[in-house]
């Protein structure tokens, strides 16, 4: 009994029925699709090799993940000051903007999206103001192309960015920052020095959930790109729906998935992975 | 809603087996109270009657109504059965996805005839059965194995007057030409109809369109690329050219009333060259009515369900029966109307059953 104990911690008796549930319900399907990727329509690597054989599918995975990059820059940069300067203010006004930034978390995608094309859209207020007090002549193209994609996609992601940022931020002794100071560090030393490497955790941990989320965009893209700017999920969504190449759909799907997981794999190379999601870094 | 869907058959499952004896009286009972329905509500003889309809798979919105007032009441008077809808979209990988899941809950589908050619040949459907369905009562060469045309929508284009008033846009070629009438478009995304508007803008005679020379379609959309917006669904059309995105607007024909209805007309719908587009009602393998679903069907091809389509929701008859008694307020709007009949061309289904996902794969391709 005493070597079992050792070797089997008696918590994982109380989750094993979870976890067989989550192991058949989860893998079972992500299986599926793998499987899939390697039978439909025909058995082999086809799908796989139309990688290297298709631009269009190229430059589909190349368009995404360029935007998932510029929107995790763009997110993670706006909710590192968001997040600085919710801690550095007073109680009061941080409850102000923490109900701001948790009220615009809540609202559905689909009314964001929509808001911004009366926002910004080519007769939105924007370009309507614009155009009355005569600064343009012509409306700005801020909607119906990538940069549309890109302003509605920082948008949402910016409260995923903070959350994590705030996290961290708030568990860092601020005295440590007097104590840099009083040593003769400057203002930016300080910063650079000390409190940047401090919340890195918190910052991978927001650029990981921010990058992750962002790949599986597809309302956003899809009505404020115009139906220029394809993203991967819309493409599958097309695959599965309309064309019925779900071959091609789910080796897509695991391309994500893996590449994902390779991602975080890269990571924990550099980094004690534990420490981003909270665990020490003993 | 799932669990509801899901208690819901588990009960008229059970009811049936209740009835066949291979459920015992106690069990059936005890399944009736955990879903939380009164017991007295659902005798046996109750479920089997609610599963005693037609279920029809259509796109939600007002055609829920309007195909229930059309053909639903008329259905009813001449069968006793009802008509329950599902309102998700029958895409084409969703019907395949039902049918091989075989878990099938519609009855007939609301979708494209060119489904019939890719989804027919492949075991996912149940074919049409001409005894009771006319192939009279549809235009020609849309009556096919694995599914009918019920209906024709048009991939036709509105125009701003405010922009072109003086000397009107009149065909695709002018809506493709940006040099003499500047201004934004809008196209559909899935390839359908922007093909074929892009190779009679070029030049092809409405009936050579097929077999459809891509490369050539192609070269044509990305000509106006950078003035064009894409769009994914009627209400997304219909925004674009609503909001004032397009000054042109390629929209389903059944929309235009409605588009210049709400620009007060300042939009103008030009159904010259207008493509029919043959909308059919195609049954999924294995379906839960069985053949009742083809006097529904039959039901719908009946001129007064026709006609009430058309007023309800804009879509234009197929049965040409139908064409001469279109009322003249929708003169303008219905493509096979005696003021368009002749201006239009028409969809080829078996191209696009077998070419359709290549086509809108390259589409998409040429346009991101």
């Amino acid at each position: 009994m005493q070597t079992f104990n050792r070797s089997i911690h008696p918590g994982w008796l109380i989750i094993a029925p979870l976890l067989v549930l989550v192991v058949t319900l989860y893998l079972g399907p992500i299986m599926n699709i793998l499987w899939l990727s390697f039978t439909d329509p025909e058995p082999g690597l086809g799908n796989y090799a139309k990688l290297g054989e298709s631009d269009a599918l190229l430059r589909i995975v190349w368009t995404t993940v360029r935007i998932c990059i510029v929107t995790t820059l763009f997110s993670v940069g706006l909710g590192y000051s968001i997040a600085y300067a919710m801690v550095h203010c007073d109680q009061r006004q941080k409850n102000y903007m923490l109900t701001l930034l948790l009220v615009s978390f809540w609202i559905s995608i689909l009314v964001r999206t929509f808001s911004w094309l009366m926002l910004l859209g080519r007769k939105g207020l924007v370009n309507g103001t614009l155009e009355n007090i005569g600064l343009i002549a012509e409306p700005i193209a801020f909607m119906r192309n990538e940069l549309g994609v890109l302003i509605g996609m920082i948008h949402y992601m910016i409260p995923y960015a903070v959350l994590p940022l705030l996290v961290s931020m708030q568990s860092i002794d601020t005295r440590i920052m007097d104590a840099s100071r009083n040593l003769g560090a400057s203002g930016s030393q300080s910063f650079l020095r000390i409190y940047l490497p401090l919340t890195l955790p918190g910052l991978v941990a927001s650029t990981l959930l921010v990058f992750i989320l962002s790949l599986g965009f597809y309302v956003t893209p899809a009505v404020l790109g115009g139906g220029k700017v394809l993203m991967v999920a819309e493409y599958i969504s097309v695959q599965l729906l309309v064309t019925l190449k779900w071959g091609t759909a789910a080796m897509l799907a695991a391309l994500m998935l893996f590449g994902v997981l390779a991602m975080l794999w890269l990571m924990s190379k550099f980094m004690k992975l534990s420490t981003v999601f909270g665990g020490t870094t003993r | 809603m799932h669990d509801k869907q899901f208690m819901k058959e588990t009960l008229q499952d059970s009811a049936k087996a209740y009835q066949e004896g291979r459920l015992d009286r106690r069990t059936f009972l005890a399944l009736c109270g955990a879903s939380g329905i009164a017991l007295t509500a659902v005798m046996a003889g109750d479920a089997e009657a609610a599963a005693d309809h037609v279920v029809m798979w259509n796109w939600g919105g007002q055609s829920e109504e309007c195909h229930s007032s059309a053909i639903g009441d008329a259905f009813t008077a001449n069968t006793g059965k009802g008509l329950k809808f599902d309102t998700s979209g029958p895409l084409e990988g969703k019907i395949k996805e039902m049918v091989d899941s075989g878990n099938v809950t519609a009855d007939v589908a609301d979708g494209d005839l060119f489904n019939a050619v890719s989804l027919g040949p492949t075991g996912h459907l149940e074919p049409i059965d001409y005894s009771v369905v006319s192939r009279d009562k549809t235009l020609p060469g849309y009556a096919l194995e694995f599914g009918v045309s019920i209906i024709l929508y048009g991939y036709a284009f509105v125009y701003d007057t405010k922009a072109y008033g003086d000397n009107p846009p009149q065909n695709w070629a002018d809506f493709f030409d940006t040099a003499k009438f500047p201004g934004m478009r809008s196209l559909y995304k899935w390839a359908n109809g922007s093909l074929e508007a892009a190779l009679m803008a070029d030049g092809v005679a409405g009936d050579a369109l097929y077999p459809l020379d891509m490369d050539r379609a192609l070269t044509k959309i990305q000509s106006i690329k950078e003035d064009s917006l894409y769009w994914g669904s009627g209400s997304e059309a219909h925004s674009m050219v609503v909001n004032g995105e397009v000054s042109m607007g390629m929209i389903w024909q059944n929309r235009g009333r409605n588009i210049e209805n709400d620009t007060d007309g300042r939009y103008k719908l030009v159904n010259n060259q207008a493509m029919a587009m043959p909308g059919a009602y195609i049954v999924p393998k294995g379906n839960p009515a069985g053949s009742s679903v083809m006097q529904f069907i039959a039901t719908a091809q009946e001129v007064p369900a026709q006609l009430a389509l058309l007023d309800c929701l804009g879509m234009t008859p197929s049965n040409p029966e139908a064409f001469g008694q279109i009322p003249e307020d929708q003169q303008d709007y219905a493509i096979t109307s005696a003021k368009n009949i002749d201006k239009i061309v028409y969809n080829d289904p078996e191209w696009w059953g077998k070419n359709g996902g290549d086509a809108v794969n390259a589409f998409l391709d040429a346009i991101s």
